[in-house]
């Protein structure tokens, strides 16, 4: 180093020893592969004035290291006047090297970069990175010092900084419990919330112990999900966290990749704890599912549990169908809530009589199936045995011993069963015939008795077909006056013709409408088609017309509607109302006798006629009777057949109660001349037998009426038109 | 035990040693090439598994810690590529400086090192977050705290083994060192550390554990403290409020030691192959 350079003043040209010779500076930029004198001088003198950037040359002297030059910059930052520096022991500028580490800076063999404190003339240190060259001598070397931080540096980091306070703040009071790996499935941080979930400290769940909280059979589902987070997607699993208590919490945890440039792959993850929602569903699942009085699986829940067990043509299940007997002598004697709690005891007893694994469900009502897997018809038949005896145990309801009793219908799977639910069916068929044989009874559905339900089956979904393509006809059967014998009226009779099967009684077909629910449409079809025949005979045949038709209304017709659909009937075919008679049974009156005598005065109110069917089969009570708004009684063809036998007794004491009550009567069933004339005698207003006149289509009613209205005939005529 | 006044006076040569330190790296290129690019901004685990492939033995440790119970991974980790993603960058680096640095050679390494620096390294990161410090940068730079100690005992193992006969105490020992050699053995460490480029952070953490008053250097001392209770016999143990400022009592210790004792073996498996 010169003295010039050493003043800090540059010397215009520096001499440049190249190849053993003194070169003077030149004009050229390289003289044998080196940089010309000038351009060293120009380098020289621009390190020397810059003050951007800090340079120091430091030589080392026996066992002392001393500065021998500094630049602009290095005056700058390090605070000391050049002539201070010059002569500056190197070790001051660096207080944390001790011992021989100056050498770890200064090496001879090569250069080295590290990040030292500098102690600046005041005392202050500034971190700075500091890089060292040494020169060819080993003696000496340029040092080039970096302050460490600058002002944009100071700033980006600050801002860095903020955005990471934000971001802890915003994780820390989030009530989203939520997880932090830098890398791997090692966690560095947990908030808060989470930490409340687990019940643990955050210093127990960082790295791979928050793992130790997930339930051991949801580990890999959550690895795997943290997994693919890791490797740049995006991972869900559901998994059971045990709490410090061990107490578990059901959660979906979701982890988001993250990744950190220079360090690498990580994820965030939120946890969901669905633990209450999904009880909550459970609750209403089971609320679905379940019937609310005995806790017991319903219907629903049966079809659902045979569904799943049942395959076909194997031998696996056994139903049995349990009807309480006399439930609804408890229900209306005791009261709905003794009703209820015997409800409830027979479905603990139920539940504690079978075995472990069977179902026990509640159909519906006092209705329970009990389902089996793996038992033979006698296994299914000793259990029905022993729920009959559990059963019989006295209840006490009320203050009353309660012996309930069930008819129980069992069935057990066969190769003929083709779905699940043709098991539940058949073994409700068979507690139907337990029930027709008499009450407590145990039935096994059998061959038979299966291929009777499956015929009776297909002649229900027959019959809905037919009335649906009104292929049920009615034929009309004349009602005379016993006065004079001029038919009046007449009954309209519904009537299958089955295309295979033949001609289907009435007997037949009206029990299984009302058991299948298309009793309705049914006597819709018949009251709508026996107004039009009205009408249409009104057309033909004018005042010979029957002045009226009386129509048949089943027990389970007689609700609010029933006036209503006989309004619009008469309405529709323009019709007065007192053409029209309905006629309802004693029995169906019975039943409900205030709701009844409500429908019937609404009838009454209508215009249209009622009359009480089969009267005298029945136990109805005669102080109803007078409270009941009909018009007319009909004589029970059993009273009228007794007229026969010599005895009178029952007819004419029918006759003369509706006479007494101010009804008119119809005789049903009249077949002889002689029962013709004592009816007569006996004050009977009406005639009716198929003697007197045979049911008979609507045309051949126009022609008959047509006929008999020209020469009337007397109502002991044993020959009517046929 | 060798008494260090019969170990002859040391023919130690510091710059030797740092030279040293130069030539390993054009001795074994891969996990050289590693230590230079692991931290790099724009370095990706494929780029880092591409090069890891080429050297098989270091390859595989890689894949063994990925799987190993510290990471909770359960054997998930079947490709490098996500070993690499599971371990972390410095992880990768803190492993080829390890195998750059001979120091998974036992036969050459001073007796029971690695029982040492596994409980350093697992005690340093089990530690961390009471320091706000991330898990895994100080598990690494406690994987590589002893790397001078094993520099200076490969130049001097007899001198070296002497000074750690006689002080049993880590600040003793390191005085000792500065005494013989003219610096520290975790000054050495800083050193080489950042000549090939180890973050900043990392390497000023070193710096500071000699400073006791110093709270950066904190968790290494307390990491140090932890594992001479754990591996050293004769070690007198030191409160470790004292050497973190006050941050840790003995109370927060026992949970530590646990999980150290428990995942020290496997980790020791892993790094040594």
């Amino acid at each position: 180093m010169t003295d010039d350079a050493r003043d800090g003043e540059p010397a215009a040209a520096v001499p440049h020893e190249a190849e053993g010779r003194t070169v003077a500076a030149e004009p050229t930029a390289m003289i044998a592969g080196q940089p010309s004198p000038e351009i060293v001088a120009g380098i020289f003198y621009g390190a020397a004035v810059t003050d951007m950037m800090a340079i120091l040359v430091a030589e080392r002297t026996g066992s002392t290291t001393r500065v021998t030059w500094g630049n602009q910059g290095a005056v700058n930052l390090l605070g000391y006047g050049l002539e201070d520096l010059g002569n500056l022991p190197f070790d001051t500028l660096l207080p944390t090297l001790r011992g021989g580490e100056l050498k770890l800076l200064l090496r001879r063999e090569r250069g080295t970069q590290m990040n030292l404190p500098i102690r600046t003339a005041s005392g202050a240190t500034v971190e700075c990175v500091i890089i060292s060259t040494p020169m060819p001598s080993g003696r000496m070397w340029t040092l080039r010092v970096v302050a460490g931080a600058n002002e944009q540096e100071r700033a980006l980091r600050a801002t860095a900084d903020a955005h990471e306070r934000r971001f802890s703040t915003l994780t820390e009071r989030s009530p989203i419990p939520m997880l932090l790996s830098e890398q791997g499935m090692r966690l560095a941080h947990v908030n808060d919330a989470f930490c409340s979930l687990i019940g643990r400290r955050a210093e127990q769940l960082l790295g791979t112990s928050w793992l130790d909280a997930v339930h051991p059979d949801d580990l890999d589902s959550v690895v795997e999900s943290a997994a693919d987070a890791l490797e740049g997607g995006d991972g869900e699993a559901k998994a059971r966290l045990v709490r410090e208590d061990g107490t578990v919490r059901t959660t979906v945890l979701r982890f988001a990749h993250l990744f950190t440039p220079g360090v690498g792959a990580g994820f965030v993850g939120t946890i969901e704890d669905i633990t209450d929602r999904l009880a909550f569903e459970e609750r209403l699942a089971h609320q679905a599912n379940h019937d609310p009085l005995t806790g017991l699986p319903n219907r629903t829940l049966l079809a659902q549990y045979v569904a799943e067990r049942f395959a076909a043509g194997r031998s696996e299940l056994a139903c049995l169908f349990l009807d309480l007997d006399n439930f609804k002598v408890v229900n209306d004697s005791l009261g709905h809530a003794a009703g209820d709690l015997l409800l409830v005891e027979v479905a603990a007893r139920l539940t504690r009589t079978v075995r472990p694994g069977d179902l026990v469900a509640r159909f519906g009502g006092d209705e329970f199936v009990v389902v089996c897997e793996g038992v033979d018809e006698d296994a299914a038949v000793t259990l029905a045995q022993r729920i009959g005896e559990a059963l019989s145990a006295p209840v006490r309801l009320g203050g009353v011993d309660v012996r309930p009793h069930a008819s129980v219908g069992v069935t057990v799977q066969t190769a003929e069963h083709v779905e699940a639910d043709e098991l539940i069916r058949d073994c409700d068929i068979a507690m139907y015939q337990a029930k027709a044989g008499g009450k407590g009874r145990i039935t096994v559905l059998d061959q038979q008795g299966r291929a009777e339900a499956r015929d009776k089956l297909r002649l229900v979904a027959d019959l809905r077909d037919a009335i649906e393509r009104g292929e049920i006809s009615l034929l009309y059967q004349p009602i005379f006056s016993a006065g004079d014998g001029a038919p009046v009226a007449v009954e309209s009779l519904a009537r299958w013709e089955h295309p295979e099967r033949g001609l289907i009684s009435p007997v037949t077909f009206v029990p299984l409408a009302e058991e299948s629910g298309l009793i309705s449409p049914l006597g819709l079809h018949v009251l709508d088609e026996t107004c039009r025949q009205i009408a249409a005979w009104d057309l033909e045949l004018g005042m010979a017309a029957p002045m009226r038709a009386n129509v048949n209304v089943s027990a389970l017709q007689l609700d609010e509607n029933l006036p209503v659909h006989v309004r619009a009937a008469l309405h529709r075919h323009g019709l007065e109302p007192c053409r029209l008679q309905i006629e309802i049974t004693e029995s169906a009156l019975m039943a409900d006798p205030t709701f009844a005598r409500e429908v019937l005065q609404q009838l009454r109110d209508l215009g249209v006629e009622v009359a009480i069917d089969d009267f005298g089969t029945g136990y109805s009570s005669l102080a109803y009777l007078r409270h009941l708004p009909v018009d007319c009684l009909k004589v029970d063809r059993s009273f009228v057949a007794e007229l026969a036998d010599g005895h009178a007794e029952i007819a004419s004491a029918v006759i003369a109660l509706a006479h007494n009550l101010n009804l008119c009567t119809v005789a049903e069933g009249v077949e002889t001349v002689e029962q013709a004339e004592e009816l007569a005698r006996l004050g009977a207003t009406f005639l009716q037998g198929f003697s007197l006149g045979r049911p008979m289509s609507g045309p051949e009613i126009t022609t008959w009426f047509a006929a008999h209205r020209e020469t009337p005939e007397t109502p002991t005529d044993p020959e009517p038109t046929r | 035990m060798i008494p260090l006044a019969a170990v002859p006076a040391p023919s130690f040569d510091i710059e030797r040693v740092l030279a040293s330190i130069d030539t390993m790296a054009a001795q074994k290129p891969v996990a050289a090439q590693i230590v230079s690019v692991a931290n790099a901004d724009d370095t990706s685990s494929k780029k880092l598994a591409n090069i890891l492939a080429t050297d098989v033995a270091l390859a595989g440790r890689v894949m063994k810690l990925a799987n190993s119970a510290y990471f909770g991974m359960r054997g998930r980790v079947t490709s490098l590529q996500f070993a690499v993603t599971v371990v972390g960058f410095t992880t990768v680096r803190t492993m080829a400086t390890v195998a750059l640095t001979d120091l998974d050679d036992e036969s050459r390494l001073p007796e029971y090192f690695w029982d040492l620096t596994t409980t350093i390294a697992l005690a340093s990161s089990t530690l961390a977050p009471r320091f706000g410090e991330r898990p895994q940068d100080a598990l690494c730079i406690g994987l590589l705290a002893q790397l001078g100690m094993a520099l200076l005992a490969h130049n001097d193992a007899e001198g070296h083994a002497g000074l750690r006969a006689d002080n049993t105490a880590f600040a003793d020992l390191r005085a000792a060192e500065v005494q013989r050699y003219g610096i520290s053995a975790l000054r050495l460490t800083a050193v080489a550390l950042e000549q090939w480029g180890f973050p900043r952070e990392m390497v000023s953490v070193l710096n500071k554990v000699e400073e006791i008053t110093a709270p950066e250097g904190s968790l290494l001392r307390a990491a140090f403290e932890v594992a001479g209770r754990m591996t050293m016999e004769r070690y007198e143990p030191i409160p470790v409020s004292r050497l973190t400022c006050g941050v840790l009592g003995e109370e927060d210790l026992a949970p530590v030691l646990q999980r150290v004792w428990v995942e020290a073996e496997e980790l020791r498996a892993a790094m040594l192959g």
